[in-house]
């Protein structure tokens, strides 16, 4: 986290625990509070615990597509910023992610962009 | 072929005994044939040599055409026939060509046979004949060796698809492993800051765990992009300006000097994200091929409709004996190579309408990249 910016509440969801994982330290590191969730279903369940203002979520998720999480937070009337991960970066994958007004970031992530997208949002995106 | 449209050893004679009354007519009849290339813009592109290069095609044309009539028609000169065929497929020179070409020989060569002294019409007939039959012999093993270049092409196109849906498959799944590992190597390494281990062993293996990471996952983004097709976004750029912004991402090592010897205001209609891996592919390859010390020229000119980039050093150059087959998937001769860069390289370039090269060259290496301009109305130019 850069200096001035806020610490935000984020969300992460990757059906890779390990991944999941790594990415929640990296941002614990950077001075943000994260909740893991290893499926939409999971991410689901722990809204209310979180109540984050960022979603990180990875694409392809069991059952349910990152952008489809996406847009069922939105209508659940939650307000988060959302970046959607993915190794698959062909254009639909990162069209579906935008339509959902979800960033997107391509696998490998690269952490400090991850880390600029967070900083720059103000949980209303 | 020969018993198929009745191509006698009477009939090789009957070509051998007016090759005396025709001979005389060979050169008129070979300046006729390339004046008729010269005048007609689609053919006279096919040659790219300029005078020199009609001159020695000149020669070889009279070469052709007495052997034609001289034979002896057996195995040998059928073979040398063949060899001569694959030679136009190297060139890309459109069937049509061929047959427009054989068509002005086989008309002028009937025309100086009837008119010929000593040859009756039941003889300039049979001559005529022998001369039919055996130039659509020619043409067929000509066409035959098209044939043989779309079935080498086709074997290529599905080895690149098997080797596709693997990619597809395994390169996901080898992905997420590999962020664990990276993300973990990168928590190590602040953990090791925090803790203020300043440990030379440890640092150096945490370099390495990183910079393969990033190695396996160029191999598996090469891999992803041979696979699949993306559709072109074509539009006109300039060819210089392209290349200034394709070279930076290969990140070549202080010792290696690129200098761009391309002007500036030559047009390349192309993809320029899907091309730049083409140019920045190619640089990466030449700082390798020299062992990270040298020099690599990048140059851009215009031929017709087409604009050409060349890459080139001054290492040791490509072998002779694996010319042939560095644009094969797979294929590579370096200690740690994929074998994917010059086979995506040629993917992307033929996804163009265009090719990727060797020159032959003594020295050093030089990669032709060869992007014609959209044709009007394609589309895909907006």
């Amino acid at each position: 986290m850069s200096a001035g910016s806020k610490s935000h509440r984020v969300l992460v969801v990757d059906d890779n625990v390990g991944l999941a994982e790594n990415i929640a330290e990296i941002l614990e590191l950077e001075g943000h509070a994260a909740v893991v969730a290893t499926s939409a279903e999971e991410a689901l369940a722990k809204l209310e615990q979180a109540g984050p203002d960022v979603l990180v979520t990875d694409y392809r998720l069991p059952g349910m597509s990152g952008a489809a999480l996406v847009r069922r937070l939105r209508e659940a009337g939650f307000v988060v910023h959302a970046i959607v991960i993915s190794a698959y970066t062909d254009e639909r994958t990162i069209e579906d992610a935008r339509n959902a007004g979800a960033a997107f970031v391509a696998k490998p992530v690269d952490f400090e962009a991850l880390g600029r997208l967070i900083d720059r949002s103000e949980g209303n995106a | 072929m020969k018993a198929y449209v009745g191509f006698t050893d009477e009939a090789s004679v009957v070509l051998r005994a007016a090759h005396a009354a025709i001979a005389p007519h060979f050169g008129p009849i070979i300046d006729d044939f390339y004046a008729t290339i010269e005048a007609h813009p689609g053919a006279r592109a096919a040659i790219t040599g300029g005078a020199d290069q009609i001159d020695r095609l000149k020669k070889s044309l009279l070469r052709w055409i007495d052997e034609l009539f001289r034979g002896p028609h057996d195995e040998a000169y059928f073979e040398r026939r063949a060899r001569i065929g694959r030679v136009h497929v190297q060139i890309d020179l459109p069937q049509v060509y061929m047959f427009a070409a054989m068509d002005r020989i086989r008309v002028r060569a009937q025309d100086v046979l009837r008119r010929a002294e000593g040859f009756d019409a039941e003889r300039a007939t049979r001559t005529a004949t022998a001369l039919d039959q055996i130039l659509d012999i020619e043409l067929a093993i000509m066409l035959e060796t098209y044939r043989e270049d779309l079935v080498a092409k086709n074997r290529t196109a599905e080895r690149l698809s098997t080797i596709g849906q693997f990619a597809a498959g395994i390169g996901h799944e080898l992905r997420n492993p590999l962020g664990v590992v990276e993300s973990s190597a990168f928590l190590v390494s602040r953990r090791l800051q925090q803790l203020q281990v300043a440990d030379v062993s440890v640092a150096r293996h945490m370099d390495k765990i990183v910079s393969e990471v990033q190695r396996s996952n160029k191999t598996i983004t090469d891999l992803l992009e041979l696979a699949r097709s993306k559709p072109l976004k074509r539009r006109v750029v300039d060819a210089r300006e392209f290349v200034e912004r394709a070279v930076p991402a290969a990140n070549v090592p202080a010792d290696v000097k690129v200098e761009i010897t391309a002007p500036p205001g030559i047009p390349l209609d192309a993809d320029p994200d899907q091309l730049a891996r083409v140019v920045t592919n190619l640089v990466i390859n030449a700082s390798q091929a020299m062992g990270g010390r040298g020099h690599v020229w990048i140059d851009a000119r215009r031929e017709r409709e087409e604009t050409v980039i060349v890459v080139r050093d001054d290492g040791p150059g490509v072998p002779s004996d694996v010319r042939a087959r560095i644009f094969e998937a797979l294929f590579t001769t370096k200690a740690k190579g994929s074998g994917l860069g010059l086979a995506l390289c040629r993917r992307i370039a033929e996804a163009h309408g265009g090719r990727v090269t060797l020159d032959p060259s003594d020295r050093g290496a030089a990669f032709r990249v060869t992007i014609p301009d959209a044709p009007a109305g394609s589309g895909d130019a907006a």
